[in-house]
C-alpha cells in the first residue's frame, strides 16, 4: 500500500516536456477520433478505392436519386456525388492541413521573436493587431478578391487570418518564461538565445498551441467552404464541399441529396476536429478542464 | 468612468487609419490587377491599357497613390464604383440598413437565448440539461450557416410553405411583410451564434460558481435563484460581453455568405459581388463600413466591460 501512495506522488523527471506526462486519452478525443477518421481515411486512399471520376459528366443520368449504382446520387451534370464528396473531402483536408502547417511555422516563428525581443514586439504586435480589426472572414475575402480564387490562396489566406491568433499565445507564454529561474539558470552556464528559446522554452508552451491549431483546422474547413460556396475559393468543376452546396442551390426542390450530402460531410468534420480540440484541451491544460471554453 | 470613456474613444482614431491602410495595400497587393478585371477577355492595345492606368491614377507610386487616397477615403470618399456607376458610399448606405437589421436582429436572439441557455447549463453541470445544451451548442457551430440556411428554405419555405425562400422588402411594405423575409436569414446566422455564447456563458457561470463568495452567499440562506441571478451573475458577465462583442464581429462576417443565400440586398451580398468582379473601389468601401461596425461594437462592449469590472478602467 504505501509503496503504490510513493509511486503515485514521486514526480518522475524525464526528458519529455512536463505537458507529455498527461496524455492520457479522454471521451471527447476518442469520439473526434471516431468523426473524422474514417473520413480522413477515406480521402487520403481515395484513388485506390475505386471510385467514380468526379469529372465525368453523364447527360445520361442527371440528378438521379440515390441508388446502388450511385449511393449518395447523380448532381446536374450527372457526376457521381459520392465521388465528388470524397475528393471534396480532400481539398478540405489540403487546406486544413496546409494552412495549419504554415500557421504553425510563422505563428510560432513571430511569437516567440515577439515575446523575447521587446524591439520586434512593437513591430509584429502593431501587424497582428491590424489584421485582427476585421471580422474574419472579410478579411478572406478581401484576401481571395486581391490574389484570385485558387486551393492554393485559400490555403494562405487561412493563414493570413489565423497566425496572428497563434503568434499572440506564443508571445503570452514566452512573456510568462521570460524572467523563469531555469532560463536564467541556461543562461548562466552559456546557452545562447536560439538554443534557450526552441529547445528550452517554446516546448514548455507547445500545448496551447496545439490545441488552437485543432480548432484552426476546423475553421479552415468551415472558411474553404464558404469561400468556395461564394466562387472565391476552389474554383468549379474540381469538386469542393462549398462549391458542391453552390451548384445544389438551384436544385433544392428536385434534388435533395445534392445538398444535403456534402453540408453534412461539412458538420461532421467540423463536429471531429472541435471535439479532438476539445480533448486536446482537456488533456494539455487541466486548469481549463470542464470550461469548454479556448 | 468620463476619463476612460473619453481615452477609450480617442484611440479610435488611430485605428481606423490603422483599418484604411491595411484596407489599402491588401486589396493593391498584386499591381494592375485592377485593370485586368476592368477588360476583362477585351484585346487591348498598349496605349489603352496606360490610358486606363492614368485615369485610375495606377501609374502612380504606390505610396504617392496611398497618400492620395488616404485623406479622401477619410472625407467619406471612396470614389466610384466601376459597375454602379455611382459613388460607393451612396451605394453602401443604400444596402446599409439589410445588413444592420440582420446583425442586430440575430445579435438579440443570441443574447436572449445564448446567455440564459448557458447558466441554465451552469447550474445543471453534468446533468441531461447540460449534455442536450451541449450537444446543441457542439453541432451548431459546426453546421456552416449558409448551409443551415438552404435546410431552414427546404423546411420552412419549400416544405410547409410558411414563409419566403429569399428576398428582401423594406419596412414601408409593412411591418410583417418587412419581418417575415428576415426571420430565416436571421435563425440561420444565430445559431452558431447561440452555440458560442452558451459555452462561453457556462464556463464563466461556471467559474464564479465555483468561489468561495458563492459558497458565503448560499450559507447567509439567500434563495438560489438570487445568488445565481445576482451574485454570480455579476461577475461572470465581464467574460460575456466580451464574447458576445466577439460574436458580433463574428456574425458581421457570416453575414456576408447569409446574404447570399437569402439574396438581402445588403452591406455582405455588395461586397462579395465586388470581389467576384474585382470591383475594387466598391470592395474597399463594404469592407471598411462593415469593419466600422465591428470597431464601434467593439468599442461599446469595452465601455460595457469597465462598467462591469471597475478595476479595468482604474488601472488601464
Amino acid at each position: 500500500m504505501s509503496k503504490k501512495v510513493f509511486h503515485t506522488t514521486l514526480k518522475r523527471p524525464g526528458i519529455m516536456p512536463s505537458w507529455t506526462r498527461r496524455w492520457r486519452l479522454n471521451g471527447m478525443l476518442i469520439a473526434g477520433l471516431c468523426l473524422l477518421l474514417p473520413l480522413a481515411v477515406i480521402a487520403v486512399f481515395a484513388s485506390w478505392l475505386s471510385f467514380l471520376d468526379p469529372l465525368s459528366i453523364d447527360a445520361s443520368s442527371q440528378l438521379l436519386p440515390p441508388s446502388w449504382n450511385h449511393p449518395f446520387g447523380t448532381d446536374n451534370f450527372g457526376r457521381d456525388v459520392l465521388a465528388r464528396t470524397v475528393y471534396g473531402a480532400q481539398v478540405s483536408l489540403r487546406v486544413g492541413l496546409g494552412s495549419m502547417l504554415l500557421t504553425a511555422f510563422f505563428g510560432v516563428f513571430f511569437g516567440v521573436i515577439s515575446g523575447w525581443y521587446r524591439w520586434a514586439d512593437a513591430i509584429i504586435g502593431r501587424f497582428t493587431d491590424s489584421l485582427m480589426i476585421f471580422p474574419g472572414f472579410v478579411l478572406a475575402i478581401m484576401i481571395m478578391a486581391a490574389i484570385g480564387p485558387s486551393e492554393f490562396n485559400v490555403i494562405i489566406s487561412v493563414t493570413v487570418l489565423y497566425v496572428p491568433q497563434v503568434i499572440r499565445t506564443v508571445r503570452a507564454s514566452i512573456v510568462e518564461f521570460r524572467s523563469a529561474e531555469f532560463v536564467d539558470a541556461a543562461r548562466t552556464i552559456g546557452v545562447g538565445d536560439i538554443r534557450l528559446l526552441f529547445v528550452h522554452i517554446f516546448p514548455k508552451a507547445a500545448g496551447p498551441v496545439m490545441v488552437q491549431l485543432s480548432f484552426g483546422f476546423a475553421w479552415a474547413v468551415l472558411v474553404e467552404a464558404g469561400l468556395s460556396f461564394l466562387g472565391l475559393g476552389t474554383p468549379p468543376p474540381a469538386p469542393s464541399w462549398g462549391n458542391m452546396i453552390a451548384e445544389a442551390r438551384d436544385f433544392i426542390r428536385s434534388a435533395w441529396w445534392m445538398i444535403t450530402i456534402p453540408g453534412g460531410m461539412i458538420t461532421l468534420a467540423v463536429l471531429g476536429l472541435n471535439l479532438i480540440g476539445d480533448g486536446l484541451r482537456d488533456m494539455l491544460d487541466p486548469r481549463l478542464k470542464d470550461r469548454g471554453v479556448l | 468612468m468620463v476619463e476612460y470613456t473619453l481615452r477609450r474613444v480617442l484611440s479610435f482614431i488611430p485605428t481606423i487609419i490603422i483599418t484604411l491602410t491595411s484596407i489599402f495595400f491588401i486589396t493593391r497587393m498584386i499591381p494592375g490587377s485592377p485593370i485586368a478585371a476592368l477588360i476583362g477577355h477585351q484585346a487591348v492595345g498598349a496605349e489603352q491599357i496606360e490610358a486606363i492606368s492614368s485615369d485610375l491614377g495606377l501609374d502612380k507610386s504606390l505610396i504617392d497613390q496611398y497618400l492620395e487616397w488616404l485623406p479622401a477615403v477619410l472625407t467619406g470618399d471612396f470614389g466610384t464604383s466601376l459597375f454602379y456607376e455611382d459613388s460607393v458610399v451612396q451605394v453602401v448606405m443604400d444596402r446599409f440598413p439589410v445588413t444592420l437589421y440582420l446583425t442586430v436582429f440575430s445579435m438579440i436572439l443570441t443574447i436572449l437565448v445564448g446567455i440564459p441557455l448557458g447558466i441554465y447549463a451552469s447550474i445543471r453541470r453534468g446533468r441531461v440539461a447540460d449534455y442536450a445544451s451541449n450537444v446543441f451548442s457542439s453541432l451548431g457551430m459546426a453546421m456552416p450557416s449558409f448551409w443551415l440556411g438552404f435546410l431552414l428554405i427546404i423546411l420552412f419555405a419549400v416544405t410547409l410553405d410558411w414563409l419566403p425562400a429569399s428576398g428582401y422588402r423594406s419596412p414601408d411594405f409593412g411591418i410583417w411583410e418587412w419581418l417575415k423575409r428576415l426571420i430565416l436569414p436571421v435563425l440561420a446566422q444565430s445559431l452558431a451564434q447561440i452555440g458560442l455564447v452558451v459555452r462561453m456563458t457556462r464556463a464563466s457561470m461556471i467559474d464564479v460558481l465555483d468561489q468561495e463568495y458563492i459558497t458565503m452567499a448560499r450559507a447567509k440562506g439567500l434563495p438560489e435563484s438570487r445568488v445565481v441571478l445576482k451574485h454570480a451573475l455579476k461577475n461572470a458577465m465581464t467574460q460575456i460581453s466580451t464574447v458576445v462583442g466577439l460574436t458580433f464581429a463574428l456574425g458581421l462576417g457570416g453575414s456576408v455568405i447569409i446574404e447570399n443565400v437569402f439574396a438581402l440586398p445588403g452591406l455582405g451580398q455588395l461586397i462579395t459581388i465586388a470581389a467576384v468582379r474585382r470591383d475594387y473601389a466598391m470592395l474597399e468601401g463594404g469592407i471598411f463600413y462593415l469593419t466600422l461596425v465591428a470597431l464601434i461594437v467593439n468599442l461599446a462592449v469595452d465601455l460595457a466591460y469597465a462598467y462591469f469590472n471597475p478595476r479595468i478602467r482604474h488601472t488601464g
